[in-house]
């Protein structure tokens, strides 16, 4: 690999020296240059898939990212599976399980590719990732929340794997249409064992199952029972005669700093170091660590990036 | 869908069953051939995350014979068309997965494997 060497830019015309020594350049060796980056295609697993709508992502990438959707309801994996309507790959389990071989998400015995990685600069390409999106406020307790903060941590490659958890928050800005009610309360929850801790709320959301609208109503002609799912009562064109039949989904709220405090606490309790990688490996020993990349509250869901790192 | 390249991923969870857990093995599968769009890059890339051996011995299980016992070092046309073929175009509709080690079975409907377990199955 040749020397990199200083530039000396010169002022003449910005625009026609970029065209040289970057846009020409670029044209000359794009078949070589794209065939560089992204290498190692991606694997992943998305832990409570739904119906799928994360598994066609990333869209500017269809061919090098293989999403796995994993979900507890066969009904919404029957979706899932041809989710963009391409044949997807599901899985009917639980997100507190863990069905997968060891090291299914972890690039392995591939020392050349991952110093090729560093050398390019795109160590994140190689990544592999799990994530988990509107699933894990879904748990009724504590400790299962943090279990499922485990399994995610276990899918993914402790040396460089990486995650995206998402769940609703208490705080909902204007726009959401999500409809919350007052507390659930712990007999609804039929069980009174769980510990419900932590500043975040435990809720019963309803959905309302539209029922088909008859536009014809002369006709005895049985249709075929529209099941649209709308996320707020008043909206949904129901038909008169018929109630709309109201589910109420059990969801725990997350509160502020309680999902960053869940993932940490996960990561502890199977010995991983929380924070950044230390800058110099002194003691020689390997460390496992978790850091919390970024996390907030978005458009009434709070959120963490988790990367795994190890020294 | 259990298409090979999901299955090479999958083991047996069940509690206590931590060794001889992976490959599964097909139980009365029913196989669907679908076409995929072919990616040489992709299958390229994804090559080094296989269990060679397990996915050899899956698609034998189903009936194809096409990949050799050994990786090749060359990934020419031709093998990267085979391994695109048993990897994404399989599809086991209907069947199960069996453990090698503890015989628990992982049914397989409509495409979609059934790895829950019962509660007390959970390790």
């Amino acid at each position: 690999m040749p020397d990199v060497q200083p530039a000396t830019v010169s002022c003449e015309s910005l625009q026609s020296y970029e065209a040289t020594h970057v846009h020409a350049i670029y044209d000359e060796i794009a078949p070589h240059f794209s065939s560089t980056r992204y290498k190692a295609s991606w694997v992943g697993v998305d832990l409570g898939t739904g119906n799928g709508k994360y598994l066609p992502l990333p869209a500017d990438r269809p061919g090098s990212v293989w999403t796995i959707g994993l979900d507890r309801s066969i009904n919404l994996l029957k979706i899932a599976k041809r989710a963009g309507d391409v044949d997807r790959e599901v899985v009917w389990a639980d997100v507190l399980d863990n069905p997968w071989r060891r090291g299914a998400f972890v690039c392995i015995s591939l020392p050349s590719l991952r110093l090729n990685a560093q050398h390019w600069g795109l160590k994140r390409a190689y990544q592999d990732y799990a994530i988990s999106i509107a699933t894990i406020h879904h748990l009724a307790s504590p400790d299962r929340r943090k279990f499922a903060v485990q399994r995610l941590l276990e899918a993914i490659s402790p040396v460089h794997g990486c995650g995206l958890i998402y769940v609703w928050a208490v705080e909902q800005d204007d726009l959401s249409k999500r409809n919350i009610p007052a507390r659930a309360s712990q007999d609804e929850l039929r069980s009174g064992s769980f510990a419900l801790t932590g500043n975040g709320q435990d809720v019963f959301v309803p959905w309302v199952l539209a029922q088909p609208v008859e536009p014809k109503p002369k006709t005895r002609k049985q249709r075929k029972k529209a099941q649209t799912p709308v996320e707020e009562p008043e909206s949904a064109p129901l038909a008169t005669d018929v109630p709309p039949q109201i589910f109420n989904r059990y969801y725990h709220l997350f509160s502020q700093g309680e999902l960053t405090e869940l993932v940490m606490e996960a990561a502890l309790d199977v010995g991983l170091v929380v924070g950044q990688p230390p800058e110099v490996d002194t003691s020689g020993k390997r460390i496992r660590g978790l850091q919390i990349v970024q996390d907030g509250w978005e458009m009434s869901n709070y959120y963490v990036e988790l990367r795994r790192w190890e020294q | 869908m259990v298409r090979l390249i999901t299955h090479n991923l999958l083991a047996c969870h069940a509690k206590g069953c931590t060794s001889n857990n992976f490959p599964l093995l097909f139980q009365d599968a029913a196989v669907e051939l679908r076409d995929a769009d072919f990616n040489a890059d992709f299958l390229r890339g994804f090559l080094p995350r296989l269990e060679w051996p397990a996915l050899v011995g899956a698609a034998r299980q189903l009936g194809d014979t096409s990949l050799p016992a050994e990786q090749p070092d060359m990934l020419d046309d031709d093998f990267l068309q085979k391994l695109h073929h048993v990897l994404l175009e399989i599809h086991v509709e209907e069947g199960a997965m069996v453990c090698p080690n503890c015989k628990h079975v992982y049914p397989i409907s409509n495409g979609i494997p059934n790895m829950l377990l019962a509660e007390h199955e959970i390790g």
